[in-house]
């Protein structure tokens, strides 16, 4: 049996471990509440913007057509890890995912995190860009990562998805559809935005190229902020395995500790019992 | 005040929301130069310059938002500006 002195040792480090994925857990819990408010706020922004859109782009056939200009005839697909660990398993879900789909003759890797970026490298596999995952609370700014998929045919990204925070999940969309999905939500406005009637500087076509981008911005940052609440989600799930796991050796080697303690009391009564008896022969016998 | 002599305003980024309610006036700059939006202003639809500040002024104080880039856009004295994006 080990000595009260080292299981009470033990049990102050395990003590902390647990406190520590306490805090874990509640920095986890408040930033998934941070980022759900967020993408709310980034829906309205967009139902707004393409209101306005839609009123000078009013033939739906000419809507979103920015990208076709530049084409280099490969696809990508842009990978969106953590930037660090301790978020369980769903990177390598998610680096696993995308190996199965990859074919590295006909499309490249973009990876979004530094996790995700290691994960590659461990298995062999070369990208072609890295990014650091954009992360601000006011402004996330994706605009690199969009000039990297512009001159790409295909541009498909994998991340991860929060469905519950018990259940997080690897999806994969296109940045073109995920934007035509979104403005199927948003309402197109009746009213009609034309040049005799507006002024516009510098001009309609100008003005109309930069708000597709801002979509294509928008529609990216939400998949980003998807992806972190799914991380967070993640993280809360394995500091709640660990916390529940130190919490049950804290009681298990208290439990060793107060065994260890009766058992080395025990064994002074004993010996003091001995003693005693001892000394009584002793004194017997010289009287 | 009468109602008739005020802008309705809302500045917007994707993840915060700066300004929403009624304004005298929304200054900005754009590659032509300052301009001012007053309530009457002609309907209008301007990129807004990288780096430059917006002032929407209101009967209380002027409220300076300094932002990376945006677009404005004035109807019918309703201004919408999306910002940062």
């Amino acid at each position: 049996m080990r000595r009260p002195n080292a299981i009470q040792k033990d049990t102050e480090e395990i003590t902390t471990v647990r406190d520590l994925t306490g805090v874990f857990e509640s920095l986890a819990t408040t930033q998934i509440a941070k980022v759900k408010s967020k993408v709310e706020m980034s829906k309205e922004f967009f139902n707004l913007l393409w209101g306005k859109y839609s009123q000078i782009r009013f033939d739906p056939d000419s809507r979103l057509t920015g990208r076709q200009t530049v084409d280099n005839g490969r696809n990508v697909f842009v990978m969106i890890s953590a930037e660090a660990g301790l978020s369980g398993d769903i990177d390598q879900r998610l680096v696993e995912t995308v190996l199965s789909d990859y074919n590295p003759k006909t499309t490249d890797i973009i990876v979004l995190g530094s996790h995700g970026a290691q994960q590659l490298l461990q298995r062999g596999i070369t990208y072609k860009r890295y990014f650091r995952v954009p992360e601000s609370d006011r402004y996330i700014d994706v605009s690199p990562v969009i000039t990297a998929i512009q001159p790409y045919h295909q541009a498909k990204v994998y991340y991860e998805e929060y469905v519950s925070l018990g259940v997080q999940g690897i999806k994969t969309i296109d940045l073109i559809q995920t934007i035509q999905a979104m403005s199927e939500e948003a309402s197109d406005s009746e009213d009609i935005i034309s040049e005799k009637d507006t002024i516009f500087e510098p001009s309609l076509e100008e003005i109309a190229g930069i708000m597709e981008t801002a979509m294509m911005s928008l529609a990216f940052s939400q998949v980003i902020l998807e992806s972190g609440l799914a991380q967070e989600a993640s993280r809360f799930n394995a500091m709640s395995v660990s916390k529940d796991r130190a919490t049950e050796l804290v009681r298990l080697y208290n439990m060793e500790y107060h065994r260890a303690k009766r058992s080395e009391n025990d064994r002074r009564m004993r010996e003091v019992i001995i003693s005693l008896k001892r000394k009584r022969r002793v004194n017997s016998y010289v009287k | 005040m009468n109602n008739a002599t005020l802008l309705k305003v809302q500045a917007r980024a994707p993840f915060e929301l700066y300004f929403a309610g009624e304004a005298l006036s929304v200054s900005a700059t754009n590659k032509v130069g300052r301009f001012d939006i007053l309530p009457g202003h002609a309907d209008f639809f301007s990129v807004i310059n990288p780096d430059s500040d917006i002032v929407i002024g209101t009967d209380k104080e002027d409220i300076n938002i300094n932002v990376s880039n945006g677009i404005v856009c004035a109807k019918d004295d309703e201004v919408l500006l999306f910002l940062n994006i």
